[in-house]
């Protein structure tokens, strides 16, 4: 992939993982070091794509529904681990709020995935989760 | 510079006791660059600990590292004082537990610690005027030969690549770019969720709907909770997660119901006409 694309996609991360924090109204540290440590460990981009893809030019511009339709035409298995790391982020403070449970309804939508195939993205998500902080520390 | 000056004598009048951590690491910074980190240290958990008791709740946790990340993430300390705050801290740590502080990385934290020193008055006065000075680098008691100038010069030449490295680093990890204001991108996320809530509330969502997403969430939080790292109480853990997707049915509910309402008065309108 090449390094514009890569932006491109880590933009996308980055717009529906904040999306996320932000629904869960106190964005907890550890939602934050979440994002950036799922963006290079499991979606795989380097640190100067992370960078640049926070670069105002690149996100300033965009909105949810262009994130959701970003997110739409990815291929099925980038789309999933998406949706897994961005519920991922919601566990992370082990709270639910109502603007969670719809960013995480419409990003599902949006990928289409089925029903099981949300509650599997959902488990993995849960136990990356329970690594984040696996003795009850501080959120 | 000359002996007896300091750079740290405006903070007299603000805070005495960092004027007088801030002054004993200046008077140390050549002569034992150890004790000059010990007390940096000390002057910043001084900061944190004021900071934290004028404008946090009480039951933030003492530890430096806790007490700068909640002053940091409350909007207290901005990113590049609580940057500095944390390099004063690590430096300071790593000399507590033995290992040796270069003159030059000491200077370095001293003149952060002066920069942030002039914030921290603005912030515990407000509206007091500190107009600081260029830094004065303190004199070392004898001047320094070749040799020794050229290997402070390659420690600094290090540090400063550490701190670009770092700060690389720490910016690719972050959720926020640098250049972003967090709090306006914040709030226009939180205007598009509410919009899409409401859209979402009209129109439903073609595969997963919000009710289905809440019944998951509220299983995985259970199990999590339920874990023994986290307490491993089931009742418990059980009971949070049927309170937390209770109050979620309730949003659902609301939503549902003005949009009823819209509708109805749309009709109404439409019929009148």
């Amino acid at each position: 992939m090449q390094e514009s694309e890569q932006i491109q996609l880590a933009t996308l991360w980055f717009l529906s993982a904040r999306a996320m924090a932000v629904a869960g109204e106190e964005m907890a540290a550890v939602q934050e070091a979440a994002t950036g440590l799922y963006a290079q460990a499991i979606l795989g981009f380097e640190e100067s794509v992370c960078r640049k893809a926070k670069d105002v030019e690149h996100i300033d511009n965009k909105t949810l529904i262009d994130c959701l339709s970003g997110v739409r035409q990815l291929p099925r298995e980038l789309a999933e681990k998406i949706l897994t790391g961005v519920m991922m982020i919601s566990y992370a403070d082990r709270k639910m709020k109502p603007l969670e449970v719809r960013w995480a309804s419409m990003l599902a939508s949006a990928i289409e995935v089925s029903p099981d195939d949300f509650q599997r993205c959902c488990v993995n998500a849960r136990v990356i989760a329970s690594m984040l902080r696996p003795h009850g520390a501080p959120a | 510079m000359s002996k007896q000056e300091t750079n740290f004598q405006f903070l007299e009048g603000f805070d005495k006791r960092v004027a007088q951590l801030a002054k004993q690491a200046e008077k140390y910074v050549h002569t034992d660059p150890d004790s000059c980190m010990f007390k940096l240290r000390l002057m910043v958990e001084t900061m944190a600990k004021k900071l934290t008791n004028l404008q946090m709740r009480s039951d933030i946790s003492q530890d430096l590292g806790s007490m700068l990340g909640a002053l940091e993430r409350g909007g207290i300390v901005p990113r590049r004082q609580a940057d500095s705050m944390h390099a004063i801290r690590r430096d300071g740590n790593a000399a507590v537990h033995g290992s040796p502080t270069p003159i030059p990385t000491a200077m370095r934290r001293l003149h952060e610690a002066y920069k942030i020193s002039g914030w921290f008055c603005k912030v515990i006065k407000r509206g007091s005027k500190v107009n600081l000075n260029d830094f004065a680098p303190p004199e070392p008691p004898a001047p320094l030969d070749q040799a020794t100038k050229s290997l402070h010069g390659k420690i600094d030449e290090l540090e400063e690549s550490i701190e670009r490295r770092r700060l690389a680093t720490r910016e690719s990890l972050l959720m926020f770019g640098p250049q972003e204001n967090v709090k306006e991108v914040t709030r226009r996320i939180i205007e598009e969720l509410k919009a899409l809530d409401n859209v979402a509330a009209a129109a439903g969502e073609p595969i997963i709907d919000a009710d289905f997403v809440a019944l998951v969430m509220a299983m995985d939080l259970e199990q999590i909770e339920e874990d023994p790292r986290h307490g491993g109480d089931s009742r418990q853990a059980r009971r949070e997660a049927e309170q937390q997707l209770d109050f979620i049915k309730q949003h659902l509910a609301e939503r549902e119901k003005v949009f009823l309402a819209e509708r109805t008065f749309l009709i109404e309108q439409r019929n009148e006409s």
